[in-house]
């Protein structure tokens, strides 16, 4: 956006500096999650707001990572076709290390550590079961640390809602 | 993860992954980007919305959901996997999905396991999830792992599909 298009309301707000969200901006994340691409004048006149100040608060929003309108597409239409949640236990080497070494692979979506027998926790994509075995070997054999590996296979998902996620710090990435 | 969904060709992918970042993008923009006309993006958007393997959606940050937020607050995720008695695993998967704190839930290695993906306010509330999941009828035993820290995360992908036809879920 070029500097003079900057109205004076655009600046950053207080939700900027404490990371909240305030009432107005959940109505508009409320009606954002009836229709992604609404209109910002069509939602200011449902609650009652200017468009513009409706614009603003999205652009903030979206500017200080609190809340992104993003288009969440099935991981087929990616051209994979499973899904495995795969866990590391590891040994000599920081599991944080190990995670980065993970992040780096395309094929993976998220790395978290975490509390469990598993201190590294990633969600792996795979085009064919051949490359799910293939990268079960890879990681195991190619990331220094690594020890033991529990590999599971998503089969039947009865609920997913990325409705809030840790998008500030980590994205929305392009897959 | 087999069930029957519609074929997608590389336009398709083309013009998620540069709604990916804002799905607000315009449809003339990204027309001028993949070389199509608009009508042409705006039918695909459509076609995969209605397929269910396009969400353009609000995502909220972790880290922004306030105490005093009319939604669940969440500040925390969690994975709680629990393994359930040979028979028990419909019933498990309902009690799963009646409780507000599972934003996702699947199962694994087709293998009477199930993985549930918690948000919740505090580590103290991930021990009162972890209790009320194995008080469960059905529960062989269940494992709670906070996430202490995330490395990487792809919000724009998922398995979104999944969920339609084959488990019918309310909200």
């Amino acid at each position: 956006m070029p500097p003079e298009s900057r109205a004076p309301d655009a600046r950053p707000t207080r939700r900027n500096r404490s990371g909240a969200l305030d009432a107005i901006d959940r109505q508009i994340i409320a009606a954002l999650r009836e229709d992604g691409r609404a209109q910002s004048t069509a939602i200011g006149e449902a609650l009652g707001l200017s468009g513009n100040l409706v614009a603003n608060r999205i652009r903030a929003m979206d500017a200080a990572g609190t809340m992104r309108v993003v288009a969440v597409a099935d991981f087929r239409i990616h051209g994979y076709r499973m899904l495995a949640r795969i866990r590391f236990q590891v040994h000599g080497r920081s599991p944080l290390d190990v995670a980065h070494d993970l992040a780096a692979r395309p094929d993976v979506l998220a790395v978290h550590l975490t509390s469990g027998r598993y201190p590294v926790s990633c969600l792996y994509a795979f085009a064919s079961a051949r490359d799910m075995v293939k990268a079960a070997h890879d990681v195991s054999a190619g990331i220094a640390g690594v020890e033991d590996v529990d590999v599971e296979l998503l089969n039947t998902v009865y609920r997913y809602r990325p409705a809030i996620g840790p998008i500030a710090r980590h994205g929305p990435e392009a897959p | 993860m087999n069930g029957p969904f519609p074929e997608t060709d590389p336009l398709d992918r083309e013009i998620a992954v540069l709604l990916a970042h804002d799905a607000r993008t315009s449809f003339r923009q990204i027309a001028s980007a993949v070389g199509v006309t608009e009508g042409t993006v705006r039918t695909r958007v459509r076609r995969l919305q209605a397929a269910g393997l396009l969400r353009l959606e609000p995502i909220i940050d972790i880290a922004s959901c306030d105490d005093d937020s009319a939604q669940a607050p969440a500040r925390h995720m969690a994975f709680i996997t629990v393994r359930c008695h040979a028979g028990q695993m419909d019933q498990v998967r309902a009690a799963l999905l009646a409780m507000a704190e599972v934003q996702a839930l699947y199962d694994a290695n087709a293998a009477h396991r199930l993985v549930a993906i918690c948000l919740v306010d505090s580590v103290a509330d991930v021990a009162t999830l972890t209790n009320a999941v194995f008080a469960l009828d059905g529960i062989r035993d269940a494992e709670s792992e906070i996430v202490l820290q995330t490395i990487k995360y792809n919000a724009t992908i998922g398995p979104i599909a999944t969920m339609e036809g084959l488990a019918p879920e309310s909200g």
